[in-house]
């Protein structure tokens, strides 16, 4: 069998896929099949009537109509999907399920696009002919045993959750079943029933070799495929399981670990190497796990326990590691004398907020420190894993059935869709464009002799409507591009010119490594201007490679194969090009490269603050390598993003260094934007080869509030020399300046990274870890006015009469600042609060005197603008955040020098009063 | 009968000689160390340290946390508990306890701390004063001393990158009075190592070889004096400094300290110089031992910590023409990370808290928490040596060998000095070699009475023992004492 591809040519066939339109039920109760599962299909024309030739042009494609309805006239071919070659089937699927899906494929995998070709033959005639195909495709090869094992079901679980196996195929659950179906997702049918493990894991190695032109990607590497195969495949070997340990579950507010004896669980079951996934909250509760150690030598083994909250280890129900009370992630470790023979081990955690972890390792005689959890048996019977089982039944090839099966693999179609070693295609339906749009594959039940799609209405419609109306070729690049990415479901993932994209039910399983760096960190880009942005052979690369240059993501780019480089030349055409000014260089190559060196590190734009370099990470937000910027975009666009950076990526945490094409480095080379950025450019263009940026090498001591407050005096970038930094479990934090005595900036995400301040000698300042930094206004914030229109003061606050005082902390170490201004007295509770999971931060005053005064006012905020929205004391400031008032006098909006002022008068009740102040932002 | 002991004395003494050459007794013999076990995970850079009631001690960490170590005096460092009392401190060097509160001296304020609720855990941060300047610049710390006997804390602070003075008050020393108020009182600090008092109350703080600094030392905090390094002259103008009139004289760079602060009368010269090298590279914390003798035979005398030797030292003062000077002598050595506090305990033990980062140290651990305490048995020691008019007086732990003791071959002298210079550090310069001319032993052969044949004013002068024998034939455990002769006494 050849493969043709249409004249137009670029279309590459795709992912099988079905529509999850609920079956509807037949007249007589019985459900029927899931239709065809065309993901391109069922999102953009399964509800558009208007397209449904467009539709039904899609699936032809999808479904493979015309290797049995050839046109005559040669431009209405449409670029196929071709089916799975069949060359080494039997190496991979257990036969049994070959019988089985040739006698109804949609019974066997719902969704599937195979057509059932005995739907209306007598039973007997049916029988034969299955047994005779399944005895051919038999014949293809045997299948290999391989052991599975419970460690590699468990990142084989951790595997397909996070990398994108569920953007197309949906959610399953610990025992690798499907769970959850998306609209657009392709079932998987029943694995467990299809395949041998060695076969699974070949398949999802290299899906290419099966399914070419990327109608599967390739998602995973090296080990992970065996991973995942073992996963999906969980429990189709008997005695292997993932299941290595009991578990009890409990749920309370402990200090301590409880006993357990005490308690009654929650729930209980079996679990892998101490997962904490068995707990169905991760705050107030505690799991037991028990299970058996097998030691192979007599001696003296340490085991360690890292948890948080607390934990305990036991062995033979004595008391090893205690780990217990409440404390952020800690190392305990304990040592015990084991004989040889099956030892009990018990280990228990427990959690009352924040991080929930638990990590047991274990060494000795023979053993390197080592996790303890795939060692651990469910039962203290020595475990006899198994090797799995070949199968269902030996089947010798029966001469006479194979031959009878050759001759069916052509005449019945089957060589249409399917490549097998020297068997032809020998059946040839109506052209196409002799097709009417009725009858055979069309109508409405089985008939003999017509293969049976089960397709559904709309499908059927649309089907109709292509017939009748053939498409006219696709030829625009950005037409062809956005077909191809209905065809391979790359809107699965990606949004390109307000097509496609995540969708909903999907999206939350799309998960970052940071969480708080919201939807850039974990939602595939934005194919917009893909093909301004990215070096042609780059493009190429990760099309046919995949790539996973962005480590914050969980997903990756799956490789499509060779056939997906179509769309390098495409992209190139359909999207313009950018454009910038020509830079000249005063100074020789090697100074350009160094100020390049300079302006990335840390004393300059410290671009290494979030991005790796040359596979040395930096301890934030670990953002996309800057060794692999040259080779993977265009410097036009590179140039244009880093003065833009929102245009081209909106929402991103990307900062500008150059607003407005102006610098915020004025000695460095000429002082001007392009300039830098061309030499930015030409030292990022070596490479791997270009020297690491100064600044990348400390490690991080990130300051993490978990169950309360952390406070942080040091130098803070931007809160002076007597900074207190307060980070909050909710992650809004701030820093409060001691010395202008003044609140001086929130932000989120991120407490302090204290390395500056904690490692060597602990030079100069330090910024915040976090993101969204919101600078508060210089000056002091209360003061009298003796006119309406008295400018605030300038001078600092010391100057005017303030004094700090200190601070008083809660139980959970939240701050009230305590300061003085003249005979007022100010106590500041800055708290951190989560709304809406927007972390917030309200602002309490509290203000006394002993002889209260009418003109004493706070100043809430300095702005270019401040706009009063209609309710709840609410103002825009600027026009990106917002800020709420409560006090018992209307604040005043006023003009000064320049700007706008947010004026709260003070107005006491006997000697005190209380403002609050909420920001958002 | 006297001769005849004599001789029995010279005949058994080989015999015992050989026998103590074996094995002879070490540090650890007389002064066990007791290293505590820091919590797991957690990070004790020794910063500060102070006692408390019950036997407690604070402890303050460059992280800026307060630990309370409780049962740290039995025998056992394993039976010591730690307990984070407060955290998010600013570089805690100075500790101070008073009714109840915690007096913390940190890089941008002195704090008091307390826990008001009984909850283990302090709440609440009073600011006491915040009367000197901090720009960023890493190297200005505060240290802080422990309460005087007025109820004074006194402050070291450092220059603005070790070698000026960018911000107010760097380079000065002076005293939290018990009102809060921040009174400046000593200029020409460089960069200081810790603040304590001598057995009298007298404040003193160390200080390190550096511009204006030939070798670390041991310096007074007079009122009104001025220890060294100029840069500090400029804040006498402000109102806190104004009651010690106009600035001194700045010395000239080149010369010798006693040459200019014949010049310079506020001057106060460095009372012992801790050869740099010999007596360690980096001097610290201070405290004096009031313990009455239980740690040892060295009653009010005062102990040194040094951060990059990991040494633990012991200085004698003494007054001559109405300024402190005096002497330093090793006293322990190998402490397993870079000594910063030293705080003698309730039971006369000697807590020492240790790091070693930003600036190594011989003892190879990055932070350690130990305790220094006597076996009760008396080492053979020097125990002080004083300024005579034509020599020097030096008394022992034990009583001497009275012949060894008694001949001029036992010791050796050798005198130098430093160069007093606005670059850094200085070598040992103008060397002598002075002659010993008599030695006379006293009658309760406690001490040598020693002649010296020149003796030379501003120089160290260093006094090898090695030959002086103790009456049951040991030698000296240190046999090396180095005074710092900034003044030589008239004829008693």
């Amino acid at each position: 069998m050849t493969f043709r591809l249409s004249r137009s040519t670029f279309i590459i066939s795709l992912v099988a896929s079905l529509t999850i339109a609920a079956p509807p039920a037949l007249a007589g109760g019985e459900k029927k099949p899931m239709a065809p599962a065309v993901p391109g299909f069922a999102r953009f024309y399964q509800n558009d009537q208007a397209k449904a030739a467009e539709g039904g042009h899609l699936l032809m494609g999808a479904l493979n109509c015309m290797q049995c309805h050839l046109p005559k006239q040669p431009e209405l071919v449409i670029d196929f999907r071709p089916a799975p070659i069949l060359d080494t089937v039997a190496t991979r699927v257990k036969t049994s399920y070959l019988r089985e899906f040739l006698s109804d494929p949609q019974k066997a995998k719902p969704g599937t696009t195979m057509p059932n070709l005995f739907a209306s033959l007598e039973a007997d005639d049916k029988k034969a002919k299955v047994e005779a195909l399944t005895h051919l495709l038999a014949s293809t090869g045997l299948p290999q045993q391989m052991r599975p094992d419970g460690k590699g079901i468990v990142s084989g679980r951790d595997l397909y959750s996070k990398v994108g196996c569920v953007a197309c195929h949906g959610t399953r659950n610990a025992k690798g079943d499907q769970d959850k179906l998306f609209a657009t997702s392709v079932p998987l049918g029943n694995l467990k029933a299809k395949y041998h493990l060695a076969g699974l894991k070949a398949f999802l190695e290299n899906p290419h070799q099966t399914r070419p032109l990327g109608r599967m990607p390739g998602i995973l590497i090296g080990k992970e495929a065996s991973d995942v195969a073992k996963y999906l495949l969980h429990g189709s070997t008997p005695g292997v399981s993932a299941h290595n340990m009991k578990y009890s579950y409990y749920e309370g507010a402990w200090k301590n670990l409880p006993d357990f004896a005490k308690l009654k669980p929650i729930a209980t079951g079996e679990a892998s190497d101490f997962d904490l996934g068995a707990a169905r909250r991760t705050n107030n509760c505690a799991l037991r796990f028990e299970g058996y150690l097998d030691i192979e030598k007599d001696g003296t083994y340490s085991f360690h326990v890292t948890s948080d909250d607390g934990s305990r280890l036991w062995i033979d129900d004595k008391l090893v590691v205690n780990n217990d009370g409440v404390h952020p992630p800690q190392l305990k470790s304990g040592n015990s004398k084991l004989t040889k023979g099956v030892h009990k081990i018990v280990v228990a955690v427990f959690n009352g907020g924040g991080g929930f972890e638990l990590g047991v390792e274990f060494e000795g005689p023979g053993a390197g420190r080592q996790p303890l959890g795939p060692r651990i048996l469910l039962s203290s019977e020595p475990a006899k894993v198994g090797v799995e089982p070949i199968g269902d039944e030996p089947l010798t090839p029966n001469a006479q059935l194979l031959a009878k099966g050759k001759e069916l693999f052509g005449s019945m179609g089957c060589a249409n869709c399917h490549q097998l070693p020297n068997e032809k295609k020998s059946l040839n339906a109506t052209a196409f464009d002799a097709l009417k749009g009725e009858g055979g594959c069309l109508d409405a039940a089985p008939k003999k002799g017509i293969p049976w799609y089960g397709l559904s209405t709309t499908q059927q419609t649309a089907l109709r409507a292509a017939i009748q109306k053939p498409a006219a070729a696709i030829t625009e690049p950005k037409d062809v591009i956005a077909f191809t990415m209905k065809h391979q479901n790359c809107y699965g993932c990606h949004e390109r010119d307000k097509i496609g994209g995540v969708e909903i039910d999907v999206n939350p399983h799309f998960q970052a490594t940071f969480k708080e760096w919201g939807d850039e960190a974990r939602i595939p880009p934005s194919l917009t201007g893909a093909g301004a942005k990215l070096n042609a052979a780059y493009l190429k690369k990760i099309l046919e490679q995949g790539s996973h240059d962005r480590p914050y993501m969980h997903t990756r780019m799956p490789r499509f194969g060779a056939s997906a480089a179509i769309l390098v030349a495409l992209l190139d055409k359909a999207d313009a090009a950018e454009t910038n000014p020509k830079v000249a260089f005063a100074d020789p190559l090697t100074k350009v490269k160094a100020a390049g060196r300079h302006m990335v590190g840390k004393q300059a734009f410290n671009c290494i603050n979030c991005h790796n370099f040359g596979g040395v990470k930096t301890d934030g937000v670990q953002g996309i390598d800057m060794a692999i910027m040259a080779e993977r975009v265009k410097k036009e666009w590179f140039h244009n993003y880093l003065i833009n950076p929102t245009k081209y990526r909106a929402g991103t945490r990307m900062p500008s260094s150059f607003p407005d094409g102006t610098t915020l480095l004025k000695n460095v080379l000429d002082g001007k934007a392009d300039t830098q950025i061309e030499a930015i450019w030409l030292y990022l263009a070596d490479g791997k080869n270009a020297m690491l940026p100064v600044g990348l090498n400390k490690s991080s001591i990130p300051l993490i509030p978990i169950n309360e407050a952390i406070i942080y005096r040091n130098f803070i970038q931007g809160a002076g020399t007597r900074a207190i930094g307060v980070g909050f479990p909710e992650r809004a934090h701030l820093a409060f300046d001691a010395n202008d005595i003044r609140l001086a900036m929130i932000w989120q995400g991120g407490f302090m990274d204290a390395k500056r301040h904690w490692t060597g000698r602990g030079e100069g300042a330090e910024a915040p870890m976090g993101d969204n930094i919101l600078n508060l206004p210089a000056g002091v914030t209360f003061f009298v006015l003796a006119k309406d229109d008295e400018a605030w003061p300038t001078q600092k606050a010391k100057e005017l009469g303030y004094k700090f005082k200190g601070y008083r902390l809660t139980d959970d170490q939240r701050p009230t600042f305590l300061y003085s201004f003249n005979e007022i007295k100010i106590e500041d509770t800055p708290n951190a609060f989560e709304a809406k999971g927007n972390p917030m931060i309200r602002r309490t005053f509290a203000i006394s005197t002993d002889n209260p005064i009418d003109n004493l006012y706070y100043r809430a905020i300095v702005a270019n603008q401040i706009d009063p929205e209609a309710q709840g004391g609410w103002y825009r400031i600027n026009d990106t955040w917002r800020m709420r008032i409560e006090a018992n006098a209307p604040p005043v909006i006023r003009k000064s020098a320049g700007k706008m002022e947010l004026l709260v008068p003070i107005r006491f009740k006997g000697n005190d009063a209380k403002i609050v102040q909420e920001y958002q932002w | 009968m006297r001769r005849s002991l004599i001789l029995l004395a010279m005949f058994v003494m080989p015999t015992a000689f050989a026998a103590a050459q074996d094995k002879l007794p070490t540090e650890n013999d007389y002064y066990k160390l007791h290293i505590f076990t820091i919590p797991e995970g957690e990070v004790l850079e020794g910063g500060a340290l102070e006692t408390l009631p019950g036997g407690k001690i604070a402890l303050g960490t460059r992280r800026g946390d307060v630990w309370i170590i409780e049962k740290g005096l039995t025998d056992d460092p394993k039976d010591a508990v730690f307990t984070r009392f407060a955290h998010g401190m600013h570089e805690i060097l100075g500790l101070a306890h008073k009714d109840g509160w915690l007096y913390v001296t940190q890089r941008c304020d002195v704090t008091r701390i307390k826990d008001s609720k009984g909850k283990g855990k302090a709440d609440t941060f009073e600011v006491v004063t915040d009367g000197w300047e901090i720009n960023g610049d890493y190297h200005e710390y505060a240290f802080g001393s422990r309460f005087d006997k007025s109820g004074n804390i006194w402050i070291t602070l450092c220059l603005t990158g070790s070698f000026n003075s960018n911000s107010k008050f760097r380079g000065w020393g002076g005293k939290v009075t018990p009102d809060g108020k921040w009174v400046p009182t000593t200029s020409g600090v460089r960069s200081p190592g810790g603040v304590g008092f001598n057995a009298e109350g007298d404040a003193f703080y160390t200080d390190n070889q550096g511009p204006w600094n030939g070798p670390c030392g041991l310096k007074h905090l007079a009122v009104g004096g001025f220890v060294g390094h100029p840069d500090s002259f400029k804040w006498y103008k402000e109102p806190e400094a104004k009651y010690l009139g106009a600035a001194p004289l700045v010395p000239k760079s080149g010369g010798r300290m006693m040459v200019e602060a014949k010049k310079i009368p506020q001057l106060y010269p460095t009372c012992v110089i801790f050869p740099y090298g010999k007596m360690g590279q980096s001097a610290a914390g201070i405290d004096s031992d009031l313990s009455g003798g239980k740690f040892g035979p060295f009653d009010k005398q005062m102990f040194v910590g040094d951060q990059t030797h990991s040494t633990v030292m012991r200085v004698t003062l003494e007054k001559v023409q109405g300024k402190y000077q005096g002497a330093c002598y090793p006293f322990r050595q190998g402490h397993s990370c870079g000594i910063v506090p030293v705080c003698f305990a309730s039971d006369g033990s000697l807590i020492v808290g240790g790091t070693n980062r930003g600036w190594g140290s011989r003892g190879n651990k990055p932070f350690s928490v130990e305790r220094l305490a006597w076996t009760g048995k008396v080492p053979f020691e020097i125990h002080e040596m004083k300024a005579e008019a034509d020599g020097f007086t030096v008394n022992f732990t034990k009583p001497v060998d009275p012949k060894t003791a008694g001949e001029i071959a036992s010791y050796k002298m050798e005198t130098y000095t430093y160069i007093y210079q606005a670059s850094y550090g200085s070598p040992e310069v103008d060397k002598t070699k002075p002659d010993i001319t008599k030695v006379v032993v006293a009658a309760d052969n406690k001490s040598a009475r020693i002649w010296v044949s020149q003796l030379q004013e501003g120089h160290v002068h260093q006094l090898t023992a090695a030959g002086v024998r103790s009456g049951d034939g040991l030698p000296l455990l240190h046999n090396i004492a180095y005074y710092t002769l900034n003044y030589i006494p008239t004829a008693r």
